[in-house]
């Protein structure tokens, strides 16, 4: 027992003078105990470590929602903005200052709908933003209303009887937008999240970080850790990300796979 | 001698060269002196095809505004000219094409529909050009030509423009030109003897002033290239393109970046992306883009980060009348968007003032860290003035950024309540300083706080900060004599110089009128307008709106009457009615 305390307090002291927590902002996430936004916290806060990137040389944009909130728990510059627009302030961020390295942080509301407009034209741009969209397939700051992936049928207090509309595919709309680069990753599994960013942040030009996650507060039946971790996967052993014709196969035809999905070379 | 006060028309069918020959013409009585205010008009959807017509206004003293009537009409196509009739004052002369018998319908002569007070001039300006060039495409510089001829100025003052014109384009195209000029010019001599239509031109000033021909589209993207502009954002939009085209051809060889957006809140995003990180960007739009950007400059209140926005006014509301001139943005640039968000609106009233203010827009948004709009409107931007090239150049630029001192590194606070309300603002990359901007109600670190007195506190900063402006701002011009005046009209934007021209008509009439021109609309100079407005025993706002949005913002200020003159009709505002009104309201005093 006291050998194993031991070793607890040099791990902690560790981590301390590590510096892997000066990434952290003093103020501490105020999302809900559980929630998905944690696990990329962290798998964005390592990949922040492992390229020791400079904090003040970081500009973290995020907009409205519980994803937005994030600009205030990194200890990078950050600009949290209205709701929908941090690609269009990003773009500015990068275009005024290269030397930054830019993220864009928002939720499936905020990019894909009231901002969704957006993403094809920064695609388009091809700028070096790194945008990361946490897909919960729910609006949760605004206490659970359907989001535009919001499979249909989803119950809510303004949908009871059900949601009819399609849901949108965001990867797949990535792609088909021209995106340089496109991940798709799960917050539970933060290790994945931390490599495909590192390989992201190097890309030269947009990357786009699509992001499932889980609104446990108010989805109690569609994407649940449960439901998610049963689905999801990495993607196949011989799965080839520089052909963009069978990445949108394997986006149309597989929901959950995980990893770096597209990178044009 | 009276000084010369007149105004010229060209009017043609697009194709006809109207718009180069105005463009000369201008250039030209530019040359030899003159004060200018031009004004085109286009087919007003679809470019291309349809009537053009170049107006200009020039004298021997300075031109402020338009004037009611043309003195001289070119016509280069009858049946479009035949509607420009309406324009022309009592004598006027008309040039037109005299076509021989029998090649031109019944009717369709602009000779058959003049007043019989009308002097007419038949020249044959195709057929003067095809034999002199070979081409009927100089018609409108033959045209020029016999103008010049009839007016006894020196042809010289046009061989020069042209050949600035057309150097470039070659010996052949230029001496085409120049010949179809000298073929018109000869023509006038020799069947017009005696010049009829003798202007004489002003006396060469003592020290040569160079002047310089532009729009005040063109003096904003000067200015904003004056002031260091790195990125422009913008979303095509009549009539703010010019803005975004001039600055196309010019910034990137500044090393500077023109970015058509998707959209204007995409636009007005990327410039406060872009002061966010310390480089100044502008945007440029109309009244409903400036309706999409109102979240985002509460934004940029809220965060306190820089913006410059020019609002090219149009009619409205809605899409409205793309192509009319109004000012009618003036409440929703000052209060449009959530919340109370203060922010700076300057109207220029001229094309220098359009230099000017647009240059020092960018120091005051970087030093009150605060969306500056600057509020034009169709015919301020479209408009060209002979501006003096000293008043749209050699403009310090000033940094306006305050930065924290080095001491604070470590413990900085983005938001720190200064007796100013301006907090110094760290730019991204620099080490120690790193904070979160937001649009939520923050703490002076940043950190969201919805409670009481933190909100009321920092409400309090953000509109001491902008009332502190006002230092930096410029304040009202007076125009009058000194003491009481039975009338005092204010005026602002393009208005103000048609409001100017009425109130020195009046005081030569020996009426107690005097003028003010408020150029900073938000926040105003209280104080002063107030000053004046306790001067005069009425006020009247004359302005291209419906409701008088001025008069609703600053009428609250006069203890007497306020009267409101409006018109809505899509053309800029004239001397002769704010005179006639000036009139009316006095006699009815005296009565
Ligand atoms: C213009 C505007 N409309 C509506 C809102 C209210 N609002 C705040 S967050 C949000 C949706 C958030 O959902 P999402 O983007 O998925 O983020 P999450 O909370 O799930 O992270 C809405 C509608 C707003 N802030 N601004
Ligand atoms: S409401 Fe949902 S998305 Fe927001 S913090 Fe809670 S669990 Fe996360
Ligand atoms: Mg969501």
């Amino acid at each position: 027992m006291k050998t194993s305390g031991r070793i607890l307090a040099q791990k902690v002291q560790d981590i301390q003078t590590s510096g892997r927590l000066s990434i952290r902002s003093a103020s501490l996430p105020t999302w809900c105990p559980g929630c998905g936004y944690f696990g990329i916290h962290q798998g964005l806060n390592n990949a922040i470590q492992q390229l020791s990137l400079p904090h003040h040389s970081i500009v973290t944009v995020t907009g409205i929602g519980c994803a937005g909130r994030y600009a205030f728990f990194n200890n990078t510059y950050s600009f949290h903005v209205t709701h929908g627009r941090t690609l269009p302030v990003a773009t500015g961020v990068k275009l005024a200052n290269p030397a930054l390295t830019v993220f864009a942080i928002g939720g499936d509301g905020d990019g894909l709908a009231i901002g969704g407009g957006h993403l094809p034209h920064m695609a388009r741009r091809n700028i070096n933003v790194n945008y990361l969209l946490f897909d919960n397939s729910m609006y949760g700051l605004t206490k659970g209303q359907p989001s535009p992936s919001s499979p249909v049928g989803t119950k809510t207090k303004v949908s009871p009887a059900g949601t009819f509309e399609m849901p949108l595919n965001a990867s797949l709309l990535g792609l088909s937008y021209g995106t340089t680069f496109a991940a798709r990753l799960f917050a539970g599994d933060p290790e994945s999240i931390t490599q495909a960013l590192i390989e992201g942040i190097r890309h030269e030009g947009f990357s786009f970080f699509h992001i499932y996650t889980t609104c446990l507060t108010f989805d109690k039946e569609n994407k649940t850790w449960e439901h998610l971790k049963e689905r999801v996967h990495p993607l196949p052993q011989k799965y080839d990300c520089s052909n963009l014709s069978k990445a949108m196969a394997h986006i149309l035809e597989d929901d959950f796979s995980t990893g770096v999905i597209y990178k044009k070379s | 001698m009276p000084g010369v006060d007149l105004t010229i028309e060209i009017c043609g069918m697009s194709g006809d060269g109207t718009i180069a020959a105005g463009t000369l013409l201008n250039e030209a009585l530019s040359g030899a002196g003159f004060s200018i205010i031009g004004f085109d008009s286009y087919p007003a959807e679809i470019r291309g095809f349809g009537r053009c017509v170049t107006r200009s206004r020039f004298g021997t003293s300075r031109m402020l505004a338009l004037s009611d009537h043309t003195h001289v009409l070119i016509s280069l196509d009858d049946q479009q000219a035949i509607s420009r009739i309406s324009m022309l004052g009592k004598n006027a002369k008309v040039l037109f094409d005299n076509k021989p018998a029998g090649t031109v319908q019944e009717g369709m002569s602009i000779a058959a529909h003049t007043a019989p007070d009308a002097d007419l001039y038949g020249m044959p300006f195709t057929d003067l050009a095809s034999e002199a060039a070979g081409t009927t495409r100089g018609k409108n510089l033959a045209a020029l030509g016999c103008f010049t001829g009839l007016a006894g100025i020196d042809p010289r003052f046009f061989y020069t423009v042209i050949e600035k014109k057309f150097r470039a384009k070659g010996e052949t195209v230029l001496n085409a030109n120049l010949n179809s000029f000298n073929a018109g010019l000869t023509y006038a001599h020799t069947h017009f003897e005696d010049a009829p239509l003798v202007i004489t031109a002003p006396a060469p000033e003592k020290k040569k002033v160079q002047r310089i021909m532009l729009s005040g589209n063109a003096a904003i993207a000067r200015g904003a290239l004056d002031a260091g502009l790195a990125l422009y954002f913008g979303y095509p939009i009549t009539p703010a393109t010019p803005i975004m085209e001039y600055l196309a051809k010019t910034l990137p060889q500044k090393g500077g970046k023109v970015v058509q957006m998707e959209d204007e809140i995409s636009s007005i995003g990327a410039v406060l992306g872009s002061f966010y990180a310390g480089k100044r960007a502008m945007t440029a739009t109309s009244g409903p883009g400036l309706a999409l950007m109102a979240e985002m400059i509460s934004l940029g209140v809220m965060s306190e980060t820089p913006a410059v926005i020019v609002d090219a006014q149009r009619g409205g509301p809605s899409t409205g009348l793309p192509t009319k001139t109004e000012q009618s943005d003036l409440h929703a640039a000052v209060f449009g968007g959530p919340g109370d968000s203060p922010r700076i609106v300057i109207a220029p009233t001229d094309v220098a003032e359009c230099y000017q203010f647009t240059l020092k827009s960018f120091e005051l948004a970087e030093k009150y860290q605060t969306p500056v709009i600057v509020l034009t409107d169709f015919f301020l931007d479209n408009r060209v003035e002979n501006v003096a090239a000293a008043d749209i150049s050699g403009k310090k630029r000033v940094d306006g950024n305050i930065y924290p001192p080095k001491k604070e590194q470590g413990r900085y606070q983005r938001y720190l309540v200064t007796p100013s309300g301006i907090s110094p603002r760290a730019l991204p990359g620099s080490e120690g300083y790193i904070y979160p901007a937001t649009g939520l109600e923050h703490t002076e670190a940043g950190l969201p706080d919805y409670s009481e007195p933190v909100h009321m506190q920092m409400n309090a900063k953000r509109h001491t900060k902008i009332r502190q402006a006002l230092a930096d701002l410029p304040p009202p011009k007076e125009f009058s004599q000194k003491g009481p005046l039975d009338l005092g009209v204010i005026a602002w934007g393009s208005s103000f110089g048609a409001a100017l021209e009425a109130v020195l008509k009046a005081r030569k009439k020996g009426l107690a009128v005097g003028a003010l021109k408020v150029i900073s609309l938000f926040p105003y100079h209280e104080e002063q307008i107030r000053q004046f407005m306790s001067r005069c025993r009425r006020v009247l706002i004359p302005e291209l709106n419906f409701q008088g949005q001025l008069a609703n913002l600053i009428g609250h200020l006069h203890h007497g009457d306020v009267v409101r003159f409006n018109r809505t009709t899509g053309t800029p505002l004239l001397p002769s009615e704010i005179l006639l009104k000036i009139q009316e309201l006095l006699q009815k005093d005296n009565t």
